[in-house]
């Protein structure tokens, strides 16, 4: 498995925790296209937080390295890096050198 | 019921009215409203409640700039001797129209700004039931400290949970809630 690979598997895994969450209607579509924040965003913002919070915890277990999706230098980017999981991804592997 | 308009970038939180309750009514049937205190069985008894607010209350409907209704949030228990006040019956209660807006965080940064800066309250607190994971993040996320806990405290859903207790100060709302909120706004100022 490649490394994009296994940081797209720890946005699906924190996309699938919140689908127990939700009701069998309500089921988050979970691949790279899914929009998280913005206008077209399938989350609201508790949800957001939360899949921000899981995905930390499980990449810093799985990459034993501590990643931050919304420390100061995230906010800063144009857009934000969590508007999708495809560019969540990019800049999970950005933080983990890849 | 205080009587307090607070004006931010994306919603405003205006005085919640006896009008609002068949709209608050129909939120409250919601399923995150199942980790509300117990609402009202009725329309009319929601509009007994909204009217019995007393004046030590800030209780408020969060509106869109448009002026939809959206949610609402109240800061209540304030106790201006040991300055400290409790944010909450905190609800979007239309998802859809919030879709790409921050409500949720401006709300309680504007329900924050009231407290800390207004009120010049040192502290604000609050409990939230163990099952809700989702506030537990959030208010974990946003600034708030897990200071205790009540076991078996609340009965929702069926069962005894217990009752996460969190605090924040006025100094931590500074040094972290209020710039990581700010961080979320600009975000989406930039995403409009």
């Amino acid at each position: 498995m490649s490394k994009k690979d296994e940081v797209e598997d720890v946005i699906y895994q924190a996309l699938k925790t919140l689908n127990q969450e939700r009701g069998s209607e309500e089921q988050v579509d979970v691949g790279p296209g899914t929009a998280l924040f913005g206008p077209d965003a399938v989350l609201t913002s508790l949800e957001l937080v939360s899949v921000m919070v899981d995905i930390e915890t499980l990449a810093a277990d799985d990459f034993g390295q501590p990643i931050s999706l919304t420390d100061d230098k995230a906010m800063e980017r144009d857009p934000v890096p969590f508007v999708s999981v495809s560019a969540l991804t990019a800049y999970i592997l950005e933080l983990l050198g890849q | 019921m205080a009587d307090t308009t607070l004006q931010g970038e994306f919603v405003t939180l205006r005085p919640l009215a006896v009008d609002d309750a068949a709209l608050t009514f129909e939120w409250r049937q919601s399923v995150r409203a199942v980790y509300l205190n117990a609402a009202a069985p009725s329309v009319e008894l929601q509009a007994r409640w909204i009217a019995s607010r007393p004046n030590s209350e800030y209780n408020f409907v969060i509106e869109l700039k448009d002026g939809r209704p959206v949610g609402m949030v109240s800061l209540t228990g304030i106790d201006t001797t040991h300055r400290h006040a409790e944010p909450g019956r905190f609800l979007i209660g239309d998802e859809e129209a919030v879709r790409g807006v921050p409500a949720a965080v401006e709300a309680m940064k504007l329900i924050y700004e009231l407290a800390f800066d207004k009120l010049e309250l040192l502290r604000v607190h609050g409990s939230i039931a163990s099952d809700n994971t989702l506030m537990i993040k959030w208010q974990k996320f946003m600034g708030m400290t897990e200071e205790g806990r009540l076991r078996n405290h609340f009965f929702m859903n069926g069962k005894f949970q217990d009752a996460v207790l969190f605090g924040m100060l006025a100094e931590e709302y500074r040094a972290k809630a209020q710039p990581k909120m700010e961080g979320f706004i600009k975000a989406a100022r930039r995403r409009k």
